[in-house]
């Protein structure tokens, strides 16, 4: 018998029995609308879509992993909340999505109770934060655009980017032909192409 | 540091120079992005029902304040959360999707507020069912939850325990009804003291009931 469980509680997918499934392709200003009209499958799928997105911003962000899980929660309870001030004809979702995920952020940083470090007595060589903050909206739209990538092809874009694997060692890791991997990963890459253009220069 | 891909390996030359460019910038854009962070299963398991509740797991709100919200919350997800099996005269064997079910504490856990799924019934008779709960408290050593399907306002069988760790981050449990069930049947989450092997008191009912 299933006893102690110590995940929370899922939300689980329930649309009403009068509410419309959420269509394949929906996007992003779609589904933001429908989590507005509280429909959690909207919100699953919103959800899955951006969780890396917002989790990548606030660990680089606040650089600790919990209280970046912590903002994920505020993140997407924002998300729940305050759907209904997102609107489509002023813009695209995913800056809309940002702006909520970068205030949440901020009120965690805030939160910190540590006393404020010596002023540098040295100018730092690390990037200002104009910056940062273009390299975080970067970072936020390629990982969001990761989730576009079928399996297979975000496989090979994966092995080849973050785990340093050649394209013949991608292809004898995976035990496919070199001419697949090559094949799948211009199609990642031209895939991409089409979700980044226009929003990432 | 992980290398960088080789781009022309990658693309060959089969692409024309549009394209190439094209993809370039893709590939600039990937190498400074770096790799997308490893979840935890916490959050690979998908979002929380306490997101949806608007509930805060570690600072911010007064209980009472919770509780109120809690209580819109739950006011607003009836408006679109129909299909209760309680009193909406279904028939067992008309129910061919999950219906839900929501919960809502009494004076033992004011804050609890749960959805209780059912799904159809398989061939031989069992109701799969989950129970995705928040805000019960956790109980003392040896005490546990035991969810209940009543009928006529009594309770009749059990459908499964489970225990708390954090009322803030609740539990999400599967549970099974195999009994025949009938139009007006519900469920109560009740509170079992140690050693106790009766149904306890009564922690969680329907919103409706």
């Amino acid at each position: 018998m299933e006893l102690a469980l110590e995940s929370p509680a899922r939300l689980h997918a329930l649309p009403g029995p009068d509410a419309a499934p959420v269509p394949p392709g929906s996007s992003d200003g779609e589904l933001l609308v429908r989590v507005a009209d509280r429909d959690r499958e909207a919100f699953e799928l919103l959800y899955q879509r951006y969780v890396r997105s917002v989790f990548g911003l606030a660990l680089r962000r606040l650089r600790d992993r919990q209280r970046a899980e912590d903002a994920v929660q505020e993140t997407f309870t924002a998300v729940w909340r305050s759907a209904a001030s997102y609107k489509p004809d002023r813009g695209p979702a995913a800056p809309w999505l940002y702006a909520v995920a970068r205030n949440a952020i901020v009120d965690r940083m805030r939160a910190r109770t540590e006393p404020a470090a010596d002023p540098p007595e040295v100018a730092s060589s690390e990037p200002g934060p104009p910056e940062r903050a273009e390299a975080s909206y970067v970072s936020w739209r390629v990982h969001r655009a990761l989730e576009e990538l079928p399996p297979k092809e975000r496989e090979v874009v994966e092995l080849a980017y973050w785990s340093g694997l050649s394209q013949s060692e991608v292809a004898e890791y995976l035990h496919i032909p070199l001419g697949t991997v090559k094949t799948r990963t211009r199609s990642a890459l031209a895939r991409l192409a089409d979700v980044l253009e226009g929003e990432v220069e | 540091m992980t290398r960088i891909p080789d781009f022309d390996e990658m693309v060959g030359e089969e692409a024309g120079p549009a394209e190439r460019e094209r993809l370039r910038r893709v590939h600039d854009l990937l190498v400074t992005a770096g790799p997308p962070p490893e979840l935890s299963p916490e959050l690979e398991a998908g979002p929380t029902l306490a997101m949806s509740l608007e509930r805060r797991r570690s600072h911010g709100w007064g209980r009472r304040r919770v509780a109120l919200l809690a209580a819109a919350v739950v006011a607003l997800a009836l408006a679109f959360l129909a299909g209760f099996m309680t009193g909406n005269g279904s028939d067992e064997g008309s129910i061919t999707s999950a219906k839900v079910l929501e919960l809502r504490g009494t004076a033992l856990a004011p804050d609890a507020l749960a959805s209780l799924r059912i799904d159809p019934a398989d061939p031989a008779g069992n109701w799969p069912m989950n129970l995705s709960a928040v805000g019960l408290p956790k109980l003392p050593p040896h005490g546990y939850y035991e969810v209940f399907v009543t009928r006529h306002g009594k309770i009749l069988a059990p459908c499964g325990t489970f225990i708390v760790r954090d009322a803030d981050t609740g539990v999400s449990i599967p549970l099974n009804a195999p009994y025949e069930l009938q139009s007006g049947d519900s469920w109560v989450v009740t509170r079992q003291e140690p050693g106790q092997h009766t149904p306890g008191r009564i922690v969680m009912r329907p919103v409706n009931a």
